[in-house]
């Protein structure tokens, strides 16, 4: 291990520029702008950090580019930090610790950290051989960057029917904001139902409003594309039959970008594998965070990488990893704390952050899904501890199901009720107990509201304001007021905010109709 | 509401709405006064029955009418006003003799007339030549007051009459139940409610949330401490759904990029998790504001957003306000003609109270303390050296914890504030107000602070004197002398003269409040908050008078017309970030307490709880809490139980209603002794405004088992 840094700038290099690197780097400009740490960060794709998340939204034209921006490279810049956009790194070398561009430059470094981020998978189908990385069909495109998201506009734009392939959540939200923005889309999955792997019963809830919301839903296996003219032009079935479009969206999952670790000897599962610490393993001076870290630190007995499953693709893990290294960073490189942790304890939460359960939320606009957590619990089961609760009501398009443990809610998935899945999320995340009566969540997207105000007697207060009962106002009409005004100098009913008038003149209509009626 | 034809034109002595009322005094020279309604632009004619009955209290039986002296046994006993000053000043100069001058500290209230606000920051920077001066508005409004002066320059409550609202279509209330703290303004939305654009954000289904019912708008009901993240939410969707006012924002405002940015990380969904709104009523409640700025920017009824003590008493409470300012920047909507934005002051004179000199680090007319030419302007105004004016001092979180306290304060003077029950940490602020050497207390009933007191000062009511206060809207109101006040009772600005001459203090110190009202508006010419072109000729004449009101000019009812206040005219977007306060919401466990008021009670209810109607409506502290939660702690309606939080515990009766979400409690702040709220809140404070976190304290809740040896353990039956 080194000294810690101190009389030179740590020259710290971020590899990737996605939304997680694009965290890091805020948390590292402070001790940029203290003359620290000089910071190069290295993106390959021609725009700054933004948030992809969003990127269906700017693809239906519902949302602009500029405002999914996370950050602006000027900006960056203007603060000192060297931002390389549209640049590409070919290989580390880690003897003379520097990364090499496939210009052939060099960068050095101190600290080095992956953010290469994940790309979209590209399916096995017939008309799509080829590697990874080469140029699909024209027609054909996936859903991940602005590139896409150009792409995709066009279709929508030139009013062609839109095949989406992949009932995953990506695919639905595609499929979803593109019908919503008038779009004709077919939604082709495998399976009975989209997402039927993480919603069980709630996916058949889900497809049924995903027909609602004017998306042809196909399920059946695709075996390739046809093209016509060297364009595409539809999806093949298993069973000879044929989904005709004028463009296909590749929604078939995302896989860790490691070619760049697995090229410089860094060890690589299904992401670059990190310890808890995020530090790669076997290396003093490398880091991963994002959708490329696998967090597991390769030793049997290490508590905090138990339970870690492999990245995601999910931003709120990343962006947790990213707070926590550059919060770490941020002590180590300002002299206040630790020196850098070696990886056996200590140093960044991150382990916790890999290891909390998955939130997902379907982003839409008239369609309402989420789920998190263990999802496949059977309310049957006996178990000690275990609770499952469930509510379906397919027929007006609610389903929901809370799995907890010990009380604690560990599972959920909530389709159809927009309340009640915002709710359970929020308690999911806070590690919540539920309430014994499970079935007050399912009441938050009740039509009841609220019972109403308690039969007016004589009792009860008829202004709030001035804390005049119905019977005074009774009898102050009684007595011989027959306007409101009457009974406001009477008895202050109404003085206040004027809320109860309608209430002061139906006493007093009542009044006098019982009295010409006798 | 006729009005008496011989009774006095005045305003309520309890918030800041300040209602216009009558008092006819009964005629009969025993202090007594009949109030009514008087017609006025804010309040049309209506009052609460807190201001209906609030002539109760002039001739109540507890009032005090002569100084109380503590004797060597300990008990308070009438002493003579020579015997009490003279002590007093001699006390006061021993112990700086001792200790230094900031040893003696100033603590005031947001309920004072300008004249004396203004009087008591002057008393303490020349007569007791200390710079430990703040006051309980730091409860209340500091945060939007930061958030105001960082975004505009300036920090008016309103900057508009509150009349513009009622031809909005749209009005968004963050954190604010003024249908309960100041029901006649709810006179007001009628045009939103009118056109369903009355969006309501409270953790309860509060009166105001109420007011939605019925197609007439939209409640949300985020969980405590997440405000910022659902601003942040909303401002997202503005953003995203290219509903900004880019017009505005290029001609009007700076900072725009920066808060963009910052906010493409919060879309609805991820929102959604956070607060427990869902996503799809994020966007309606963007979509129905944009669709209300747009309204406005037409030139007919737009929108208002408008934010309470609900979102600003926090940890970030300057950073959730900034958010909602953002928010309004852009929509475009601050500074126009037919929208705004404006925060809903609290206290009776919260508004002038924070522009005249009590704050820590402000002199009169809204100047720092640390600008030289504001120390020179009012130096000159006073007639000392500039170098006699003391530096800034603390804010009053700080204040109250050096209480007897090494190198803290050992005499204390509180003015309108009644801290042993209004403060958080209540029980810590009393052990140090029991830890002073001297503590004077200036009141009209022997309040929980009073009681504690080494001496106190019997003082005027509302209805006794003469002075100013400034409104919600920044409009400078008379206040009347309607009644005789009680033999042996004196106004504070005669007890600031007395004890000035006492202590050989420099200037003038006058007991005519108008006196004191030309000097104040000399010492804010030029000022932000300038009263210079006033005077009570002026104020009597009933033209309205919204400060700026420089000489020569006739006031300013609307502010930002033309230019913000900062220098370039521009109003500024800041970029801000959640921190503590959503964290702390998101940790499992405990139940989270807001803190609040009732219709029927007035701050730490020194005065409501002696108006045995008000009492009698609402008698003991009642925590309100979600029925299914009651169910799991074994809780019925009506038992008592016991709130616990990390700085101490209070009891309370259950009030179980599903209006309230099933994660947050509620308690009113209004009572005393085991009943008080604040022994439950405390800790964290603001970095930019010094308020403290009142509404995300995490608390656990347990039916109260009473002792078996029949010790009597809730303490409920004698908060009165």
């Amino acid at each position: 291990m080194r000294p810690p840094e101190s009389s030179v700038a740590c020259r710290v290099v971020v590899v990737g520029f996605g939304p997680v690197a694009a965290r890091l780097v805020e948390h590292l400009e402070p001790l940029v702008a203290a003359g620290l740490v000089s910071l190069t960060v290295i993106g390959q794709e021609a725009d700054a950090a933004y948030n992809r998340v969003l990127v269906a939204d700017v693809a239906v034209g519902r949302t602009p580019e500029a405002a999914i921006r996370l950050a602006d490279a000027d900006t960056l810049r203007s603060s000192g930090i060297d931002v390389r956009l549209g640049a590409c790194v070919a290989r580390i070398d880690r003897p003379f610790r520097r990364v090499l561009l496939t210009g052939g430059e060099a960068v050095d470094y101190d600290r080095l950290v992956l953010a290469t981020g994940s790309r979209p998978v590209r399916p096995r189908l017939k008309g799509l051989e080829g590697p990874e990385t080469s140029p699909l069909p024209p027609g054909v495109s996936f859903l991940r960057d602005l590139r896409d998201a150009r792409a995709v506009a066009a279709a929508l734009a030139a009013q062609q029917r839109i095949v989406v392939l992949g009932g995953g959540i990506l695919g639905i939200e595609a499929a979803l904001a593109a019908a919503e923005e008038g779009g004709r889309i077919t939604l082709l999955h495998h399976g009975r139902s989209p997402m039927e792997r993480l919603l069980g019963d709630g996916a058949r809830v889900l497809a049924t409003a995903l027909r609602h919301a004017g998306i042809n839903v196909v399920a059946g296996t695709s075996t390739g594309i046809d093209l016509e003219d060297g364009r595409f032009a539809g999806v093949g079935l298993e069973g000879g039959t044929r989904i005709d479009g004028g463009a296909l969206v590749l929604a078939c999952g995302v896989r860790p970008r490691t070619e760049l670790a697995e090229g410089s000897d860094l060890a690589v599962a299904d992401g670059i594998l990190v310890d808890h610490s995020l530090r790669a393993v076997g290396t003093e001076d490398i880091w991963a965070i994002g959708d490329c870290a696998e967090v597991c630190c390769l030793r049997l007995s290490c508590e905090a990488c138990a339970g870690v499953t492999a990245p995601q693709g999910l931003i709120g893990p990343g962006w947790q990893q990213a707070d926590d290294l550059g919060e770490a960073f941020a002590a180590e490189l300002s002299g206040d704390a630790r020196g850098p942790s070696d990886g056996s304890g200590g140093g960044p939460g991150a382990g916790a952050a890999g290891r909390r359960d998955a939130v997902v939320v379907l982003k839409a606009r008239g369609v309402d899904a989420v789920v998190a957590g263990e999802t496949d619990a059977d309310p049957w089961t006996v178990e000690p501890g275990l609770a499952v609760a469930e509510w379906a009501d397919p027929g007006h398009g609610r389903y929901a199901r809370m799995v907890t443990r010990d009380g604690v809610l560990t599972g959920l998935v909530c389709v159809g009720m927009p309340r009640t899945g915002a709710e359970l999320v929020l308690l999911f995340e806070r590690g919540s107990e539920l309430p014994a009566d499970r079935s007050s969540l399912l009441r938050l997207d009740s039509a009841e509201g609220l019972p109403a105000a308690s039969p007016p007697g004589p009792a009860a207060t008829l202004c709030r304001c001035a804390g005049v009962t119905r019977g005074s106002v009774q009898e102050s009409v009684a007595a011989g007021c027959a306007s409101v005004q009457d009974v406001s100098t009477a008895t202050r009913a109404g003085t206040g905010c004027g809320g109860c008038h309608d209430d002061i003149r139906t006493v007093i209509e009542r009044h006098f109709a019982a009295a010409v009626a006798s | 509401m006729q009005q008496a034809a011989t009774g006095q034109p005045t305003h309520c002595p309890y918030c800041a709405l300040q209602c216009a009322m009558t008092v006819t005094a009964s005629g009969t020279h025993d202090g007594g006064a009949r109030v009514d309604g008087r017609d006025f632009p804010t309040n049309r004619g209506g009052l609460c029955r807190k201001g209906w009955s609030a002539a109760e209290l002039l001739r109540h039986p507890d009032r005090l009418t002569a100084p109380l002296l503590r004797d060597a046994d300990g008990v308070l006993r009438e002493a003579a006003w020579d015997t009490v000053l003279d002590l007093i000043s001699d006390r006061v100069l021993s112990i700086q003799a001792g200790h230094g001058r900031d040893a003696v500290a100033v603590f005031g209230g947001g309920g004072l007339t300008n004249e004396k606000a203004y009087t008591l920051g002057k008393f303490a920077r020349l007569a007791l030549r200390t710079s430990r001066i703040d006051y309980n508005g730091r409860f209340c409004m500091s945060s939007a007051a930061a958030a105001g002066n960082r975004a505009f320059g300036l920090d008016r409550g309103l900057p508009f009459p509150l009349e513009d609202l009622g031809g909005a279509s749209v009005v968004l209330l963050l954190g604010s139940n003024a249908a309960d703290t100041m029901p006649p303004f709810v006179q007001h939305l009628g045009g939103a409610q009118a056109a369903g654009g009355l969006v309501v954000v409270d953790p309860r289904r509060s009166a105001t949330a109420r007011l939605t019912d019925q197609g007439r708008g939209i409640h949300l009901q985020p969980t405590p401490g997440t405000d910022l993240v659902l601003l942040l939410g909303l401002a997202h969707v503005v953003v995203a759904e290219g509903l900004t006012d880019n017009r505005f924002l290029e001609a009007r405002t700076s900072g725009y990029d920066g808060v963009a940015r910052g906010l493409a990380q919060w879309w609805p969904e991820r929102v959604q998790g956070i607060t427990g709104v869902p996503a799809a009523s994020l966007r309606a409640v963007a979509r129905l504001l944009a669709a209300g700025a747009r309204r406005g920017s037409d030139g007919s009824q737009g929108a208002y957003i408008l934010t309470g003590r609900g979102i600003e008493q926090h940890a970030d409470g300057t950073d959730t306000t900034t958010a909602a300012i953002n928010l309004a920047l852009l929509l475009g909507l601050p500074g126009t003609a037919h929208s705004g934005y404006g925060t809903l002051t609290g206290q009776g004179n919260g508004q002038g109270g924070r522009e005249h000199g009590q704050k820590a680090d402000q002199l009169p007319g809204y100047r720092k303390i640390t600008d030289p030419a504001a120390r020179a302007h009012v130096a000159a105004v006073w007639g000392v050296p500039e170098d006699l004016i003391p530096g800034p001092g603390l804010p009053a979180v700080e204040l109250l914890a050096s209480l007897g306290r090494p190198g803290g304060t050992r005499c204390l003077f509180v003015h309108g504030a009644n801290v042993a029950v209004s403060a958080p940490d209540a029980a810590t602020v009393i052990e140090g107000l029991r830890s002073l050497d001297l503590l004077v207390v200036s009141d009209f009933f022997l309040s929980e602070t009073a009681a504690l007191a080494d001496v106190v000062l019997p003082v005027l009511q509302w209805a006794e004197e003469d002075g100013t206060v400034t409104n919600l809207e920044g409009r400078i109101l008379r206040r009347r002398r309607a009644v005789e006040p009680p033999p042996g009772a004196r106004s504070e600005l005669w007890v600031m003269q007395e004890l000035a001459c006492r202590l050989d203090a420099p200037s003038r110190f006058s007991e005519d409040p108008s006196t004191m009202f030309d000097e104040l508006a000399r010492a804010s010419a030029g000022g932000i908050a300038d009263y210079s072109g006033l005077d009570y000729g002026v104020l009597d004449s009933g033209a309205p008078a919204y400060w700026p009101y420089p000489a020569g000019s006739t006031g300013t009812p609307r502010l930002f017309v033309d230019a913000f206040a900062h220098a370039d005219g521009r109003a500024v977007l800041v970029p801000v970030v959640p921190r503590t306060a959503a964290a702390a919401a998101r940790r499992p466990g405990p139940l989270l307490l807001a803190t609040g008021r009732l219709l029927e009670h007035y701050q730490s209810g020194t005065q409501t709880r002696r108006v045995p109607a008000l009492l009698a409506a609402q008698p003991v502290p009642r925590l309100q809490l979600h029925p299914s939660t009651a169910q799991d702690l074994g809780i019925a309606q009506g038992e008592r139980v016991v709130v616990t939080s990390p700085h101490g515990e209070a009891r309370a009766l259950a009030d179980l209603t599903p209006d309230i979400r099933q994660d947050t409690v509620f308690l009113a702040f209004h009572f005393a002794d085991a009943g008080s709220a604040n022994l439950l809140t405390g800790g964290s404070t603001d970095p930019v405004s010094g308020m403290p976190e009142f509404k995300t304290t995490p608390v656990r809740v347990a039916r109260l088992v009473p002792l078996d040896d029949g010790v009597r353990t809730d303490g409920l039956e004698v908060v009165a």
